[in-house]
């Protein structure tokens, strides 16, 4: 028993030592004391720091690798442009691997350590909600490029998204879906281990019912699967007459190239923005063709600002962009404007400048905020797949 | 579409994903049978493989079959030096330091083809192109079959009667069986048992090589978290054959895809995972040593 | 009670709480796997479930901290012996995947379950794993371990792991006691669930992938199979590796693969594997101290073997 009590003494001990050399290897990061850094804001203002938030090598690096590429698009163009009330932007990056754990740690270092004014991320709903309210916490402005799940923007006055919400897009498609398009029988696919997809399947399904449309048959896929030839069978076998689909590009385009497969040439896939990739037709190649989903703009009808950015997108990366470039290049913008219209760089001051902002022309559509924060992208656009690209099938006002 | 036509249909869905597990399960039980490693990396070789036929087939513009064969040589080259690297040093340590090894050698590979070609999923080339169009042949009660399918079903089937002839037939399969019997008493044969576990590792390694290619011509996307999934059904394949087995990894993958499709057949996609697990938890506790498994008994 | 936390940086503190879970979570999967010598790839399920049976305390009774707890180590070793308990009678590798298959079955379950959210998974937990909670919880498991370790049911434990069969023959009933281990081992995993739940404020089911397990194993194995303070110390290691790596956010995952490897290759029974660290401690007081060390002193250490 005296053994027994002294490796318990001894493993206190070394668990209080190394828990202490971990605190004393992380403090070097900090920034240098404050006296310093107030000697160099006097000659030129320091740099003003913007987090990123993302997954670069878990399951969701695809959007958070394209966040971060829109992002970098924007600091290029706000620093070339002279700046922010004279001090240019600074991207930290960090990368979560899709672990919330780390995802928590990462933002204590960007409000507690790097001192970010404002954090880009993450693209998807539920590490955004693990993340806010430490966030919102610290004082910081947070906008998730890409989290449309309910119960984010409620966490804080300094939580904002920058997405087009499922219950503005969601509704209007099934709208339109049904009584314009006059399909009645619809099959219902969902990514089951994805909280976006499960979310905006609930809001089309409702849309569909509302319409006087039928759900012949719901099929579930996980994302990350490549055989859907169960699930397209017992679709084909369901007599629906059209494929409504609520997860993203990748899978929709393999799905659609099974429904080709198995024999179905006629009907088309209805989506949510998670089809706005190009992604979608180079895997889906010519059976995504007529596929129909909504976005926040159209490349048909671009205005300047967006026609602008494709080109120097294309320019600089060498392929076109999708959503989630869009929108990452959109909040860094956001961020920007909220700055010079509080004319203060200090998130206390300029998250209420940014709630305020209305009608921004953003690359990833007309932007408001509502009194709740929360964002409304105004038109609304039906696109469809025409010869590999989105072109404008209908343009809907919403209500703000 | 009445009962048995849709059930037909989806029992070639299942025999074609089933294929694919078995081709990568093949690997998996060799190299278990013969060091008694789960090999953790082999399902990131399979992904390697995909990405080499890819690389071989756009950039290099070489024809179908060759890029085939390339992929091939190029995993069992990775694996043998992979297996000579992490695994070989550790061959007398406990056998969970191989396989903690082997889980560090699968996070190498996969963030490795992330950092060189990034995390979207990128396409290969749409089969008509590269071999031929896709044709749809009637069987009975209207259930169709299409060329795609028989190619997957047809070459994989191929290459495990090769593998089987190997193991059965000649003299490196022969070394092959005497070493996962006793590998010490393999050694005092006059067996060199270093050379034939770097064949097992080939073999093995060559036929995930070949499934990653002829996935990504089935289904026309690879991706560098691809191999991840697979990995893990194909390793449960070869457990519910019985690992060490190769009739058992081959009839465990399809028994797998097959159960995961009438899953999906009988309206429970949202719980394929769960049923095709639950199935395999219950045929362990009634045959604890999977369908083709020889019983084994301790020595005292 | 608040005596550790604030005193260090935010960040540290946020990682260290991290690590603290890790330990727990790490200690009771080297119950299982070290100790008793069952590998068990399905570690995260157990977490899972007891993150989101103590997060259904605190959200939906409203129940303080300690229950939220107490419940979450409680689901998990109840499904520990319904799960242990039949198929701890497969061996080896077998038992592997079988408690990997019943990871995937609670991940795609929870999916499918609207009252836990599905794929949504349940937010606004409250946040209580503060560093002082999670290092008084750290503390009470090391000494539960240490418990065991020094009690007869420790010394059956390593007679199994090293040969179950001539346990037997010694009249050791092999079979209860992996059961009791793996439930023990289980609570605990529970328990390091609930800190997780109460420290992320967010559970999604694609938290508790297989991944997930595996991170765990490689901390136990990493750190020595069986030794407590080598679990500790790989638990340490693991967890902070990818934040210490963060200056190259690009190779960073590809140096924490590279590491397991080279690790693996020049300590393969672990960092502290077959290493004694009591005798190492005495011995460095020892040579410290030197004759500083009375007759009285050494005749009690002595008397303490």
């Amino acid at each position: 028993m005296i053994k027994s009590k002294k490796i318990f003494w001894v493993l206190s001990i070394l668990l209080i030592l190394s828990l202490t050399l971990v605190g004393c290897g992380g403090a070097k990061d900090e920034p240098a004391p404050k006296e310093e850094a107030k000697k160099e804001e006097a000659k030129a203002p320091a740099a003003l720091k913007i987090g990123f938030l993302g997954d670069l090598t878990g399951d969701t690096a695809m959007y958070g690798q394209n966040t971060l590429d829109g992002m970098k698009m924007a600091v290029e163009d706000i620093n070339g442009a002279g700046g922010v009330l004279g001090s240019n932007f600074e991207i930290v990056e960090a990368d979560h691997r899709y672990d919330k754990a780390e995802a928590a740690n990462i933002v204590q270092k960007f409000v507690n350590s790097d001192k970010v004014i404002a954090v880009i991320g993450d693209p998807t709903t539920g590490i955004t909600k693990a993340t806010a309210p430490i966030i919102n916490q610290g004082n910081v402005v947070q906008i998730s490029a890409g989290a449309t799940g309910p119960g984010v923007v409620e966490i804080g006055p300094y939580i904002f998204r920058n997405t087009l919400l499922d219950s503005v897009g969601g509704p209007t498609t099934m709208d339109y879906l049904v009584n314009e398009l006059g399909w009645k029988k619809v099959a219902l696919i969902t990514a089951v281990n994805n909280d976006f997809s499960v979310g905006l399947s609930a809001i089309f399904k409702e849309g569909i019912l509302k319409n006087g449309g039928e759900v012949v048959i719901e099929e579930s896929v996980q994302d990350g699967d490549t055989d859907f030839s169960g699930q397209v069978t017992n679709v084909k076998k369901s007599g629906a007459e059209v494929i409504v689909f609520s997860g993203y590009y990748t899978e929709g385009g393999l799905i659609m190239k099974e429904v080709r497969k198995q024999g179905m040439s006629d009907i088309i896939m209805v989506g949510g923005d998670g089809l706005q990739a190009p992604t979608f037709w180079e895997l889906g190649g010519s059976a995504v063709e007529g596929s129909v989903s909504y976005a926040g703009f159209s490349p048909e009808q671009p205005t300047p600002e967006v026609e602008k950015f494709i080109e120097r997108f294309k320019a600089k990366y060498g392929k076109a962009p999708d959503l989630f470039h869009a929108q990452g290049y959109d909040a860094v913008m956001l961020v920007a404007e909220a700055i010079k219209n509080a004319n203060s760089a200090d998130p206390k001051v300029f998250k209420d400048a940014l709630a305020k902002i209305q009608d921004y022309p953003g690359v990833s559509g007309n932007t408001s905020f509502d009194a709740n924060r929360e964002p409304i992208k105004s038109p609304v656009y039906l696109l469809q797949v025409k010869d590999s690209n989105w072109t404008l099938l209908k343009k809907v006002p919403v209500k703000k | 579409m009445d009962f048995t036509s849709n059930f037909i249909v989806q029992l070639i869905n299942g025999i074609a994903l089933g294929s694919t597990y078995a081709l990568i399960a093949l690997g998996y039980t060799m190299v278990y049978g013969i060091i008694m490693l789960i090999n953790f990396a082999h399902g990131e070789i399979y992904m390697v493989g995909a990405f080499v036929g890819l690389a071989l087939v756009t950039v290099f513009k070489v024809h179908i079959i060759i890029a085939f064969l390339g992929a091939m040589l190029f995993c069992m080259l990775m694996a043998v030096s992979i297996e000579i690297i992490a695994y070989r040093p550790l061959r007398r340590s406990k056998r969970l330091a191989a396989l903690i090894s082997a889980i560090g050698i699968s996070i190498i590979l996969s963030n490795l083809v992330n950092l060189l070609v990034g995390p979207k999923p990128q396409t290969f080339p749409p089969i008509e192109e590269i071999l031929f169009e896709i044709k749809s042949y009637d069987l009975i009660a209207g259930a169709q079959i299409n060329t795609l399918q028989i190619l997957l079903i047809v070459v994989s089937a191929i290459l495990m009667i090769g593998l089987q002839y190997i193991v059965k037939r000649t003299k490196v399969g022969k070394a092959m069986r005497a070493t996962s019997q006793d590998y010490d008493t393999a050694a005092l044969m006059g067996i060199n048992v270093n050379r034939i576990i770097s064949y097992t590792f080939a073999i093995g390694s060559a036929l995930a090589g070949a499934g990653g290619v002829l996935v990504g011509i089935y289904f026309g996307v690879v991706k560098y978290n691809m191999g991840m999934l697979p990995g893990m059904k194909a390793f449960t394949a070869a457990v519910l054959g019985g690992i060490g087995s190769i009739p058992g990894a081959m009839f465990g993958g399809i028994i797998l895809g097959v159960i995961e499709m009438m899953t999906v057949a009988i309206g429970l996609s949202s719980y394929r995972d769960a049923i095709a697990f639950g199935i395999l938890i219950l045929v362990l506790l009634i045959k604890p040593t999977g369908l083709f498994g020889k019983q084994i008994f301790k020595k005292v | 009670m608040t005596l550790l936390n604030g005193l260090l940086p935010p960040y540290i503190e946020s990682i260290a709480i991290t690590v603290g879970i890790y330990i727990i979570m790490a200690l009771g999967l080297n119950l299982i796997t070290g100790v008793t010598g069952q590998l068990s790839l399905g570690h995260a399920a157990y977490m899972s479930i007891g993150a989101y049976a103590s997060a259904i305390v605190s959200l939906q009774l409203g129940m303080p901290f300690i229950f939220a707890l107490l419940a979450g180590g409680i689901a998990a070793g109840i499904f520990g012996l319904i799960i242990g308990y039949p198929t701890l009678r497969l061996t080896g590798d077998y038992l592997a995947i079988a408690t990997l298959g019943f990871g995937e079955i609670v991940k795609s379950l929870l999916f499918n379950m609207p009252i836990v959210g599905g794929a949504m998974g349940l937010a606004g937990i409250p946040y209580k794993s503060t560093l002082t909670v999670t290092f008084i919880l750290v503390v009470i498991v090391i000494w539960m371990m240490l418990r065991v370790e020094r009690s007869r049911f420790g010394r059956a434990l390593l007679a199994i792991r090293e040969d179950d069969i001539a346990a037997e023959c010694y009249g050791i009933n092999t079979s209860l006691y992996k059961v009791k281990m793996f439930v023990l081992g289980t609570f605990i995993a529970g328990i390091g669930g609930a800190l997780w739940a109460h420290k992320i404020m967010v559970l999604q089911p694609r938290d508790f992938g297989f991944m997930k397990s595996i991170e765990i194993l490689n901390m136990v194995v990493l750190g020595g199979l069986g030794s407590i303070p080598g679990t500790v110390l790989g638990a340490i290691v693991l967890t902070s590796i990818p934040e210490v790596l963060r200056f190259s956010s690009d190779y960073r995952m590809l140096l924490y693969g590279a590491l397991l490897v080279i690790m693996m290759r020049f300590r393969p029974n672990g960092l502290l594997g077959g290493v004694d660290v009591t005798k190492l401690v005495k011995k460095s007081i020892k040579s410290i101290t030197g004759s500083n060390f009375t007759n009285k002193e050494k005749k009690k250490v002595k008397g303490g073997d």
